[in-house]
């Protein structure tokens, strides 16, 4: 079991330590990386801007992407 | 690459906090940030980045030097830039080198980068001896008026990892000639090439006895980015990025009545009409998509074709695609080299799943080429259906959107359709058609061209865009007057003291 992402780590880390979830949060709407750059803010911050209905579910679903 | 390291002074483990030869600023709880090769994924060199305190230190020094910097005369200000522009002269090679080896552009592209800065650091030379204010004359009699421009402080500069060290320039040449003092964060992506001008500018700054005219603090966007933007002793905040940190920036820095530049998203696009000259589009379309692997704010990103040709221009297209050289961007003859990141590569995946969704049809490159590295795609070319939602998204990647229209008027419509506003292009050899879309209601971007493509901008121009491109303007033309207050001046020479307007009161 590797790392997991939690809703307080920086999205500036998140790309970093796990490149293959920019793509796995593009494809259901939410963009990590603009303008080539990370935004700023935690990924707690990103779904929650982004009205995502359940982040909870989404990171879990994230996790398991990543670590399945 | 250690050879070029070597000559800029770039260290296994380097200081991300500096504001002059002598003021490097080292806090042990600052964490490391590893600069990566994009083409091998192989660690460069190590920076340690800003902290609160150490951010403090540069941002203090800098403040504190602008009361000296301010005092100098403008044309003396200029010539201590013009040294700059020498120092970068000196170190072009190495430097232009560095860029590629950091960031993934190629060879001549780096190098031109570099070019880029000595570029503006003649302009700032000429421009210290024109920061010229208006005269009015007054309504008032024996009662002179005018308006004259003052420096405004210490200048936060937030740049991108695209153009690592040209922004910089940009923004900190025109800056020191009127007389304001900079602090950069770079892109936590590129933050060896900082370390490395930071060097540059120390030389020019010691021979001159000075310190805090140009400093770093490179760190994360959310730590040393959050404090600058909120920081009132920062008067402007010149942020180069995306449409949606732009935003953000901008909502920070308007809370405490502070000033922006923003160069943010571009979504550029190129009208091809029936009677361009097809061998001029081709190549200029090739270089405006494919260069830089997609990654400029210029970058091409949309054609816009008229019907009787878009056969045609998408089978030349298609075929100048296959001949582009792929690979190490250090090496002569490379036309592309890697994505900066990871990261991008699978946003760049995952954009063409969704203009494929979307009715889009691959007809060229497409795919990653992990032989060639885990950086590595093909440029792409996509052909659309319409300009559907992926369209209007800024996608930082070689992909070029191919869409079709049947009059000037569409074409127009569509190009404009889009939220971005930066680089517009069209070809044509019809005199009517081409002052058509730089008239009112032609282009809405901040730069429209007529035979030539979205991006190589020249610096003496103003650069930047309309819409959600943000507004802002920086480089040539009158984009200095951004950097300075205005202050409008009446003197009275005379023994009386008439009212504006005519107004009496209490005579």
């Amino acid at each position: 079991m590797g790392p997991k992402v939690t809703p307080d780590m920086p999205v500036e880390d998140l790309v970093r330590v796990f490149p293959e979830a920019v793509g796995f949060l593009t494809k259901k709407g939410i963009r990590c990386i603009r303008c080539g750059e990370p935004l700023w803010c935690t990924i707690g911050e990103l779904l929650e801007e982004e009205a995502v209905p359940d982040p909870k579910n989404m990171l879990d679903e994230l996790n398991e992407f990543l670590n399945p | 690459m250690k050879g070029i390291l070597e000559k800029l002074q770039i260290k296994e483990f380097n200081i991300g906090a500096c504001a002059g030869p002598d003021d490097w600023y080292e806090d042990p709880a600052g964490e490391e940030i590893v600069s990566y090769n994009p083409t091998t994924g192989e660690p460069i060199a190590k920076v340690i980045q800003a902290t609160e305190k150490t951010y403090e230190q540069v941002l203090k020094q800098s403040v504190e030097s602008f009361k000296n910097w301010r005092m100098i005369p403008a044309p003396k200000r200029g010539l201590i830039v013009r040294d700059l522009g020498e120092a970068l002269r000196e170190k072009k090679e190495p430097l232009g080198d560095l860029v590629t080896l950091e960031m993934g552009k190629i060879k001549a592209e780096g190098h031109g980068e570099v070019q880029e800065m000595i570029d503006i650091c003649d302009f700032a030379l000429g421009l210290s001896r024109q920061l010229y204010g208006l005269s009015m004359h007054s309504e008032r009699p024996a009662h002179r008026m005018y308006e004259q421009w003052h420096p405004l402080g210490a200048v936060g500069v937030i740049t991108a990892f695209n153009f690592p060290v040209a922004v910089w320039a940009w923004n900190a040449a025109i800056a020191a000639a009127c007389g304001d003092t900079t602090v950069w964060k770079p892109s936590s992506d590129t933050p060896l090439t900082a370390v490395a001008v930071q060097h540059i500018a120390n030389r020019v700054m010691a021979d001159h006895g000075l310190k805090g005219i140009f400093s770093i603090a490179i760190g994360r966007g959310a730590v040393v980015g959050e404090h600058m933007i909120n920081d009132p002793r920062l008067p402007l905040i010149s942020f180069t990025g995306s449409t949606r940190m732009g935003r953000r920036v901008s909502e920070a820095v308007a809370r405490r009545f502070g000033r922006t530049i923003l160069e943010l998203g571009g979504n550029n696009a190129v009208i091809v009409s029936g009677d361009a000259d097809l061998d001029m589009a081709v190549r200029t379309i090739l270089f405006g998509a494919v260069g830089t692997a997609g990654q400029r704010c210029t970058s091409t990103r949309r054609i816009i074709m008229h019907r009787s040709i878009a056969s045609e221009l998408s089978d030349r297209l298609v075929n100048a695609y296959k001949q582009v050289v792929i690979g190490d961007p250090l090496e002569e003859g490379t036309l592309m080299g890697p994505l900066v990141t990871k990261g991008a590569v699978e946003d760049m995946m995952a954009a063409l799943e969704k203009a494929q969704e979307q009715g889009g049809e691959i007809l060229c490159g497409g795919n990653r080429l992990p032989d060639r590295g885990e950086r590595f795609v093909e440029p792409t070319i996509v052909k659309m259906p319409g300009q559907t939602e992926i369209v209007h998204i800024e996608t930082f990647a070689p992909i070029l959107y191919l869409i079709e229209y049947d009059d000037i008027e569409e074409g127009i419509r569509l190009h404009n359709e889009v939220p971005q506003g930066l680089s517009s292009a069209i070809f044509t050899t019809n005199l009517l058609t081409a002052e058509t879309f730089l008239s009112h209601a032609g282009s809405d971007c901040g730069i429209a061209n007529v035979n030539i493509g979205t991006s190589g901008a020249e610096i003496g121009g103003a650069f930047g865009g309309e819409k959600e491109t943000g507004g802002g303007r920086e480089s040539g033309s009158d984009a200095w007057k951004g950097y300075m207050r205005r202050q409008t001046n009446t003197i009275n020479w005379s023994k009386e003291l008439p009212l504006a307007q005519g107004i009496k009161f209490g005579d």
